[in-house]
């Protein structure tokens, strides 16, 4: 109970001292001690409470209600910093979005909420154990990283003549893991909002960080289209609050969900969470995301933001299935992961690439939530697991590559592995995981194909054949890029900072320990924590779909994966580090006319040099973001129409 | 799967595999060189091309192709072996597409503008042919309820008779697989229509052979997904399985030698109508039956 209420509170405190040091190396001490910290304590919560049944906690009336004053002042100040800012730049919308959302949530909480009794505040189990552990070690692992990247970064800003804006940087970055601990904990809904507000603000104000045009009117989209889904999310609360027996607590939602009940609030929230989670249509405040320093795009895209849309779902995932919430999580999250995966081979921004395969991945996890079924949630998670690993090291990679090729052109990371060995190696490691079997993420994919055909859901199906197809694309594309060699490139390696290379070795550590542990972590965490949603938040219902046949994918098939992982890093390690190098090089075929053949020049029709140059297939005018995304944004807004107004029928339906 | 059964079967088919491979590549090129009104090479040619290769000097554009090109050579054998043991056949798909991708790898690594053109159609046609795969993969569970390929061991009837277009559309993007024009696109053995060797432009020697050898084993494996559709509990399977086998075989001879190399987006198009069409009927079909 403590270490819960330490590990929202200890990141604040943090975030406070950040914010009044301007020393530089006094606030590399005081990151690197506040992350290791969140850590230790995020490792002794998983230590104590992982392998034990769920733990409901209550308070004292007293506690709680001081705790949810609090809470609402935060979500007033949210709002009010949200109204000035918005006064500032005369952002219109973002104004009467956010006041139309303060007087709900006062009036909410004094109308509804002050008179629902609430038994369990916050509820810790397996799965909100394992997002601790994401956001923990591999949130503040990224804050780590931040330190040597924002040196260079501000080192830039200098000559521009720009202020040290640093302080308030680290500041945000630590408020983010706390808001995110606090949405994983929560268990009282009103308590979780406030704290998904604080993210929506904490990523307004990291977007927006670089004070340039584009970064402020990225940062606008993005804060009205998360105040969009923080409206759909009042909604829903008061929708809660004020039925005949009011329900404010998650669990005992859940629980009404999966009966069948509750059906438009449900809806709702699920589109909150698609907000968050960037699902097309709205996936552009993701995109628009990319204007902020790098370490900003890998906190967002790996442990927080993004994740707590996808947390949300994938605890609801019971109350979806064969229902029209089902159908419509489904279709928006399947939408999602075929359009985005193939809008990402159009791209050549490296940023860019990961942004929208982030995005694919979250439709995947989305869709998995939606089809409901225990062997789908085993599915969600891994992927959950996976993609938070992998995208961070890939985030932190192009952000350090970024600072010494000068470029987040993928045309302009050709044969990285000569210049920059150690981490074109990591980089090809995050995608690789990203991508192929036997790594984690192409694991969890194959479980969700599985469930897929086990629910029988054809448009699913077909999606998923396709989509993958797609994701491989962009993947072995810029992999290739990257790994060529061309042995006359200079290294420009040596300046990449410590704490860099230390965040960089930690996201790969995970990714390989997480990839050749699989078996081991489904089954003693992900398996029992799917048994316990049966027996615990579900209990005393009659769910015949919800009879698990687990592990997704047979123990002896893992074991095989996990197997290949481990051969093919030793065959690595044998190849980079141990077998003998050759000296005699052959010259690449350049049709007998080359002269020279690192620099691909040959002799041209006038005696002259000319470079040969090749560029990757980008295929724009099939894949381009203007040919896919407008038909994708119309089909999911049908989609969320659609579902709203047969939610909404159905309420007035019981009436 | 169990241990033994899968050591019995990576043995046969890391022996067998190569040799049958290798007949039948040259029986392809005796029966290719008699439709074009040649007399054509010895039966045993491919082997004596290989021999050839693998005596060459050991020298490379890097120190990495060769490296990447045995990985992919070893995980296209475990995908056999995977199949041939009754393994889950999923497995065997996604450790094949691994085995793809070193290859491409191997071919980027060179930073030839040749071999690199030749990368980029490996995986344009990896992104015509997989989606069709994968249906073929998840149909085939739900017509044998298991993912396991030795479930048709044990079938009254085989999933041809619940899966006809599946089949069809697997015939169809086979031709991909089997490096058959007119989707030769990345590696043809035809030289009238290959810019410069493709994919394998600069490779040689050791390397050289190595991918002619994984050739065979994946014709070998990809015939096997064509005798899956027609094995049932009987031993008359085994002949059928034979008979058809080898009449999909000259059937893609057959095309090979009618078709000139189309365009990629002719390829891509084509793949991707052919498993939408078939693939949906189909499986609307089955699902009309569940």
């Amino acid at each position: 109970m403590e270490i819960v209420a330490f590990l929202i509170a200890f990141p604040i405190l943090a975030a406070l001292i950040l914010l009044l040091v301007r020393n530089e190396k006094l606030r590399a001490a005081i990151v690197i001690t506040a992350a290791a910290i969140i850590m230790i304590a995020s490792v002794y919560l998983a230590i104590n409470h992982l392998f034990a049944p769920a733990l409901s906690i209550g308070l004292t009336e007293l506690q709680g209600e001081y705790i949810t004053y609090g809470a609402l002042l935060v979500s007033i100040v949210c709002a009010i910093y949200i109204i000035i800012k918005g006064i500032q730049h005369k952002r219109y919308f973002a104004i009467i979005l956010a006041v139309i959302q303060l007087c709900a949530v006062v009036l909410f909480e004094f109308l509804i909420a002050h008179n629902v009794e609430i038994v369990t505040y916050l509820y810790v189990d397996q799965f909100s154990i394992i997002m601790a552990l994401i956001i923990g070690i591999i949130g503040s692992g990224i804050c780590i990283y931040s330190l040597g990247y924002m040196r260079d970064f501000q080192a830039h800003e200098d000559k521009l003549g720009k202020r040290d804006r640093r302080p308030i940087f680290f500041a945000l970055m630590f408020l983010f893991l706390s808001a995110m601990f606090a949405i994983v904990f929560c268990n009282n809904l009103v308590w979780l909002f406030c704290a998904w507000e604080v993210t929506t603000v904490c990523s307004f104000a990291l977007i927006g960080y670089t004070r340039t045009e584009e970064a402020v009117a990225n940062s606008f989209r993005q804060v009205v289209m998360n105040l969009i889904g923080g409206l759909a999310f009042v909604a829903a609360l008061v929708l809660l609050g004020s039925m005949a027996e009011p329900v404010l607590e998650f669990t005992s939602l859940i629980n009404l969900g999966a009966a069948g009940l509750v059906m438009l609030p449900i809806m709702l929230i699920a589109l909150a969470g698609f907000t968050k989670a960037a699902q097309v249509p709205f996936q552009s405040w993701l995109l628009g995301a990319m204007v902020a320093p790098t370490p900003t795009s890998a906190l967002l895209h790996s442990s927080t933001m993004v994740k707590a849309g996808v947390f949300i779902l994938i605890r609801l995932a019971p109350c979806f299935g064969f229902n029209i919430n089902g159908m419509m999580v489904v279709l928006v999250g399947g939408i999602t992961f075929l359009f985005c995966s193939a809008v990402a081979i159009s791209q050549t921004n490296a940023k860019r690439v990961l942004a929208y395969s982030t995005v694919a991945t979250l439709g995947l996890i989305v869709a998995c939530a939606g089809l409901g079924t225990p062997e789908a949630v085993w599915a969600a998670i891994f992927l959950l697991i996976f993609h938070a690993a992998a995208k961070s090291l890939l985030f932190l990679c192009v952000g350090t590559a970024e600072h010494h090729i000068g470029s987040r052109d993928i045309e302009d990371m050709d044969a990285i592995f000569e210049r920059m060995p150690r981490l074109a190696l990591f980089m090809a490691l995050g995608m690789l995981c990203m991508f192929v079997a036997p790594f984690g993420m192409l694991i969890a994919k194959w479980a969700v194909l599985v469930s897929v055909v086990q629910s029988f859901n054809i448009v699913l199906m077909l999606i998923l054949a396709f989509g993958s197809a797609l994701t491989f694309v962009f993947w072995a594309k810029w992999l290739g890029k990257i790994l060529a060699i061309a042995h006359s490139k200079a290294k420009v390696e040596s300046g990449v900072h410590a704490s860099e290379w230390f965040a960089l070795t930690l996201m790969a550590v995970l990714v390989v320990m997480a990839s050749i542990w699989f078996p081991l972590i489904s089954q003693s965490i992900v398996v029992p924590y799917i048994e316990g949603v049966k027996t615990g938040v579900l209990s005393g219902l009659d769910l015949p779909f919800w009879e698990a046949i687990l592990p997704t994918i047979d123990y002896d098939n893992l074991l095989i994966m996990a197997i290949i992982v481990a051969a093919l890093l030793i065959a690595f390690i044998f190849q980079l580090f141990l077998r003998r190098r050759r000296t005699d090089k052959l010259d690449i075929y350049l049709s007998g006319v080359g002269l020279d053949f690192e620099k691909r020049t040959f002799r041209n029709s006038l005696s002259g040099e000319t470079e040969a140059t090749q560029r990757n297939w980008y295929l724009g005018s099939w894949f381009g973001e203007k040919t896919l995304l407008p038909l994708a944004s119309v089909v999911s807004v049908v989609v969320l129409a659609a579902g709203l107004i047969l939610a909404i029928i159905g309420i007035g339906g019981l009436l | 799967m169990n241990l033994l059964s899968f050591a019995i079967a990576f043995v046969a088919f890391l022996v067998l595999g190569p040799v049958l491979g290798c007949l039948l590549a040259g029986l392809d090129r005796k029966i290719s060189a008699r439709l074009q009104g040649r007399v054509g090479p010895p039966l045993l040619q491919p082997y004596y091309d290989v021999r050839k290769l693998l005596a060459k000097d050991r020298r490379s554009v890097n120190d990495f192709q060769g490296f990447y090109v045995l990985l992919a050579l070893v995980f296209s054998i475990l995908a056999g072996a995977f199949f041939f043991s009754g393994g889950n056949i999923l497995l065997v798909v996604f450790v094949l597409t691994l085995s793809t991708l070193f290859f491409v790898i191997a071919a980027y690594s060179a930073r030839s503008p040749y071999s690199e053109i030749g990368a980029e159609r490996e995986i344009i046609q990896l992104a015509s042919y997989e989606p069709m795969v994968i249906l073929f993969a998840i149909t085939f569970y739900v017509a044998t309820g298991s993912f396991n390929v030795s479930s048709v061991l044990s079938l009254d009837v085989p999933i041809i008779a619940v899966l006809p277009l599946i089949f069809c559309g697997l015939l169809f993007i086979i031709t991909i697989k089997l490096r058959k024009s007119p989707f030769d696109l990345s590696y043809s053995h035809h030289a009238h229509q290959e810019l410069v060797k493709g994919i394998t432009t600069e490779m040689s020697g050791r390397t050289l052979a190595m991918v002619e050898i994984m050739h065979w084993y994946e014709n070998i494996l990809f015939l096997g997904w064509i005798a899956l559709f027609v094995v049932w509990a009987s031993w008359i399977a085994a002949v059928v399985a034979v008979v058809v086998v080898i009449a999909v075989y000259f059937l893609e001879i057959f095309i090979d030698n009618n078709f000139a190399r189309v365009k990629w987006q002719a390829m891509f198009k084509w793949s991707w109508l052919v498993t939408l069409g078939l693939g949906l009927v189909n499986i609307l079909v089955l699902g009309f039956f569940l």
